[in-house]
């Protein structure tokens, strides 16, 4: 299959790009762009990444709900204009999330992208992986996301501002972020991964920071995309899914019942995507990848689309020829019959 | 070549005294220190004192380059929200009998996003001889001690080669340095905080005068730039025992999907 007509291998070129950009985007662009570009991406690109070029939406997030709505409320100055910031931080982050969509999660993420590459990495040392994690854990891991979003993103931070909690908890995401970690390594910063002495409180959170980087590192040899499923950007991007352009949609037909492959396909292990028969499939923990239309075997009866135009359709050709793509990739010997026969 | 440079840095420090002394230079007004995160209340006006500055013209530049005349109580200036989001240039320029001077400080204002990039803003000619950061510190990088603050030394929009810049700083560091061919400066800040207590929020910064002077015919010109600069965090994070912290991370990883693999192989 060549390689223009993957569209797995044309995603890993978007997320290459978007992490060149996310990462050392300043280099391209200029230094202060992420003052001007938008202060609000919604992706995990980190303004302690002295390269960056645009910063993630979970920092003006946290502040604005700390230092500006907390300490108002405490004082008892609070009025609804000190609103406004969190609104155009939203409204800036779903203008952009109506162009994409959850795609964000799935093409743009640098954390996603890396997590991608470490399990590429894993393929090649031939660890042995687990393909589907078991759905009873998959259930118990879903609603972490959402703790994830409420706590860390919104409650402490204004918890903090209204002084119940100390200052450590203002901005505790971005404190065990692992995204963090990751891109000012990457742009040749070591001051990131630290652990910091100065109170018990950052303690805590610097060593919760630190292991997770270290666990994420580990488990995304064998295992496909361990954080994205506690991301509390998965959830974030799960309030707003309505209203992206792009969408997956499946035309149900019976085969489905007896097939499954897309659920198998899926990195976030989303088994509703094989039992629904709904049109809309876009799920909560769903990133659009694009792998589920990708292993359909069955004609237009999965397919992601921009608005209503097809970007990609299920196809039995298509089908059988990734399919072989994947197996070469992987190292596992196909015979001649085996392929024809496919 | 280092007696050149050593001569040109004595003679700067023989024609410009201390910037606490002498030359014109913005500083924040005495404040009483209030704990915790700075730099984000957006209601309130932040105040800046123009030391020996009797007699200048005073100008606020906004992100779009709009320049406002600002009224000073005293040698004091309060800078209120003008709307606009991003930083903005406090700049004093002053003119008598050959002497011409200006003193630069930038200033991030909360407001209604700019849509400029600050780098309009530092590229724009603010007065004849002038310090431009390169870059400014931004968001969550600041100027901390014993880091590198990089700089340009530009005269009439070109950059000056060999200037001498004299840095004072309000914990009594004074050091010369000379700018490059291509009138690049790279400042260490220097480790000179007297007591350094564990956590950003227990440390009040200090500032940095970093002053250059020129001069062309019978013209003297002596230009400041002026900026806040921070205890390094180094002091109290460990990166040893962050790493250390990852490995720990990583192994149990490694367990984890140890334990994993073996309840799949006992079903």
């Amino acid at each position: 299959m060549p390689l223009w007509k993957n569209l797995s291998v044309i995603r890993k070129g978007v997320q290459l790009l978007a992490f060149l950009f996310l990462v050392y985007g300043s280099v391209f662009v200029g230094f202060y762009s992420a003052d001007k570009i938008s202060g609000a991406f919604p992706a995990l690109s980190c303004a302690y990444d002295a390269k960056t070029a645009d910063y993630c939406v979970l920092i003006p997030l946290q502040h604005q709900f700390g230092h500006s709505v907390g300490r108002a409320l405490a004082a008892g100055t609070f009025t609804l204009s000190l609103l406004l910031p969190i609104l155009t931080t939203l409204g800036t982050f779903l203008i952009l999330f109506v162009l994409l969509n959850k795609a964000f999660c799935g093409w743009l993420c640098p954390l996603g992208f890396f997590q991608e590459v470490m399990g590429m990495i894993g393929q090649k040392l031939r660890l042995h992986r687990t393909e589907s994690l078991d759905d009873k854990l998959v259930d118990r891991i879903r609603p972490a996301k959402w703790l994830m979003l409420s706590l860390l993103v919104i409650l402490f931070p204004l918890a903090s501002g209204l002084g119940f909690v100390g200052q450590e908890l203002g901005d505790p995401f971005c404190k065990i972020c692992p995204s963090r970690i990751l891109t000012t390594l990457a742009a040749g910063q070591l001051n990131q991964l630290y652990i910091d002495t100065s109170s018990i409180g950052y303690m805590i959170l610097s060593i919760i920071a630190d292991t997770l980087f270290g666990l994420v590192l580990v488990l995304s040899l064998t295992m496909r995309q361990p954080f994205c499923r506690i991301c509390p950007m998965l959830a974030l991007h799960t309030l707003f899914r309505k209203v992206g352009l792009v969408k997956l949609v499946k035309n149900y037909t019976s085969r489905c019942d007896k097939c499954g492959l897309c659920a198998k396909a899926c990195p976030m292990d989303i088994r509703e995507i094989h039992t629904s028969k709904e049109k809309d499939i876009l799920m909560p923990d769903c990133t659009l990848c694009g792998r589920c239309v990708e292993f359909c075997p069955d004609k237009g009866v999965m397919a992601l689309k921009y608005a209503v135009i097809p970007i990609k359709v299920s196809d039995p050709y298509y089908f059988k020829e990734r399919n072989r793509a994947q197996k070469v990739w992987e190292g596992k010997k196909t015979t001649a019959r085996q392929s024809k026969k496919s | 070549m280092r007696g050149v440079w050593l001569a040109g840095v004595l003679a700067a420090m023989a024609v410009m005294p201390c910037p606490a002394a002498a030359a014109m230079h913005w500083a924040p007004a005495p404040v009483e220190h209030e704990k915790g995160h700075g730099g984000h209340d957006r209601s309130a006006g932040k105040a800046f004192v123009l030391v020996d500055g009797e007699g200048a013209n005073l100008t606020l530049i906004n992100p779009k380059l709009l320049e406002k005349p600002l009224a000073s109580e005293g040698s004091s200036v309060t800078l209120k929200a003008t709307g606009m989001g991003n930083y903005h240039a406090l700049l004093a320029r002053r003119s008598q009998a050959g002497l011409q001077e200006s003193a630069i400080r930038y200033h991030y204002m909360n407001g209604k996003p700019s849509g400029t990039s600050p780098s309009l803003l530092i590229a724009h000619e603010k007065s004849a001889l002038e310090i431009v950061p390169d870059p400014l510190a931004r968001e969550h990088w600041r100027y901390y001690a014993n880091t590198d603050a990089r700089f340009i030394v530009r005269f009439q929009g070109k950059p000056l080669a060999g200037a001498t810049v004299m840095m004072a700083t309000t914990n009594g560091t004074t050091v010369g340095f000379m700018a490059d061919a291509d009138g690049n400066l790279s400042i260490p800040l220097p480790e000179d905080f007297a007591e350094v207590k564990a956590g950003r929020a227990d440390n009040r910064p200090a500032e940095f005068v970093l002053t250059a002077s020129h001069h062309d015919g019978d013209s003297r010109f002596v230009t400041t730039f002026s900026a806040a600069y921070h205890v390094n965090p180094e002091q109290w994070q460990s990166t040893g025992l962050g790493l250390a912290t990852a490995g720990g991370g990583m192994l149990l990883g490694g367990v984890m999907i140890w334990r994993m693999r073996r309840r799949k192989e006992d079903k």
